[in-house]
């Protein structure tokens, strides 16, 4: 298990929980002051992401496009900038 | 001028303020709630946390509960926030979705709505301008923090506005990560939020900041506030959202 806390440049901080197993995401939590609209879609986005494979920009890619199915507005900090987040939690 | 319901600077603990903000959206999705602006404090003093905060990441437990002073989770992201009873007062602005004053754009929308607190600082004789995402600034220091969600429907923005600042309180109630200190380039993290009292270096009375805000909105955001009250269902939901919901170690203590 491993945790990270990376600022986003002019915006929030992410903080991530992260249970890793063989290269892949087992369990994850995502903390930070970021805005997301709506709000729910955190736990959804948490739960999507386990047993996915630990790659940066797989992962951003991944977030960006859950973020654009689930209509969801991310603020203060980017996909890209949750998966360099989950990263750094290995 | 478009008519709000306007709900006068009144008093309650953090359990009942958060509910009552929820209870509010709820009678607005049932169109049963006009468009409202509210001011409150909080007795006891409290921190609340954003939505996807950890709480025991970011608050002192032992020290609040040693203090009296409250904790809760707010429906809003957003960091934490220290709301001590003598030193700040908050507004809560719901409207239904798609009204002018809060447009798709989520940063035009706080930019619009903050223009209230640059207006109540301007009547207090403050020059202060909205800093995106979600502060209002004066001298490149905060003086206001907002809060946004959209969700039953409609938009709620909340938000604090400095009077005071207890730095040694708010920062034994806080866990400030090193992290967010360092990128702002901000050796010493006091030096970047001020208050209205430190600022025009008189005592401003808490009614005085109340009707600077009562103002200052209704000025900025054209709209005409009339004095209200909430309605039974409004207190029933927020009774109901206080007990289940707010005053719960599931949902402060979520994350």
């Amino acid at each position: 298990m491993g945790d990270s806390i990376y600022k986003v440049p002019g915006g929030k901080l992410l903080k991530i929980k992260l249970t890793p197993s063989e290269g892949r995401i087992r369990a994850i939590v995502i903390k930070g002051d970021f805005f997301l609209h709506p709000e729910e879609t955190l736990i959804a986005l948490e739960e999507f992401l386990a047993g996915k494979e630990l790659d940066e920009v797989t992962l951003a890619a991944d977030i960006q496009d859950f973020l654009d199915n689930a209509g969801a507005t991310l603020v203060g900090a980017s996909a890209a900038d949750i998966a360099k987040t989950i990263l750094m939690a290995m | 001028m478009e008519e709000f319901r306007f709900l006068e600077l009144c008093v309650y603990n953090a359990y009942e303020n958060m509910a009552i903000d929820e209870a509010i959206t709820l009678a607005m999705k049932e169109g049963k709630a006009p468009p409202t602006l509210r001011l409150y404090r909080w007795r006891p003093s409290a921190v609340s946390i954003g939505t996807f905060q950890g709480m025991i990441d970011e608050v002192d437990l032992k020290y609040c509960r040693l203090n009296n002073i409250d904790y809760i989770r707010r429906i809003t992201g957003g960091g934490a926030v220290y709301h001590d009873f003598d030193g700040e007062v908050t507004y809560s602005l719901i409207v239904p979705k798609g009204h002018r004053l809060a447009p798709p754009d989520i940063l035009k929308s706080y930019k619009i709505i903050c223009g209230g607190i640059v207006q109540a600082l301007k009547h207090l004789k403050i020059k202060s301008k909205f800093r995106p995402i979600n502060d209002v600034v004066t001298s490149e220091k905060k003086i206001s923090g907002n809060a946004q969600t959209r969700r039953n429907s409609c938009v709620l923005q909340h938000g604090t506005t400095l009077l005071d600042l207890d730095v040694e309180v708010m920062f034994s109630t806080l866990k400030v990560p090193k992290e967010k200190i360092s990128d702002k380039m901000i050796q010493d993290v006091k030096k970047s939020v001020t208050s209205i009292r430190e600022v025009l270096g008189r005592h401003v009375e808490v009614d005085e900041l109340g009707n600077a805000l009562e103002i200052g909105f209704s000025k900025a955001l054209k709209i005409d506030l009339v004095p209200g009250a909430l309605m039974a269902k409004e207190w029933s939901d927020a009774q109901r959202l206080l007990k289940e919901k707010y005053s719960t170690t599931k949902w402060n203590l979520s994350r």
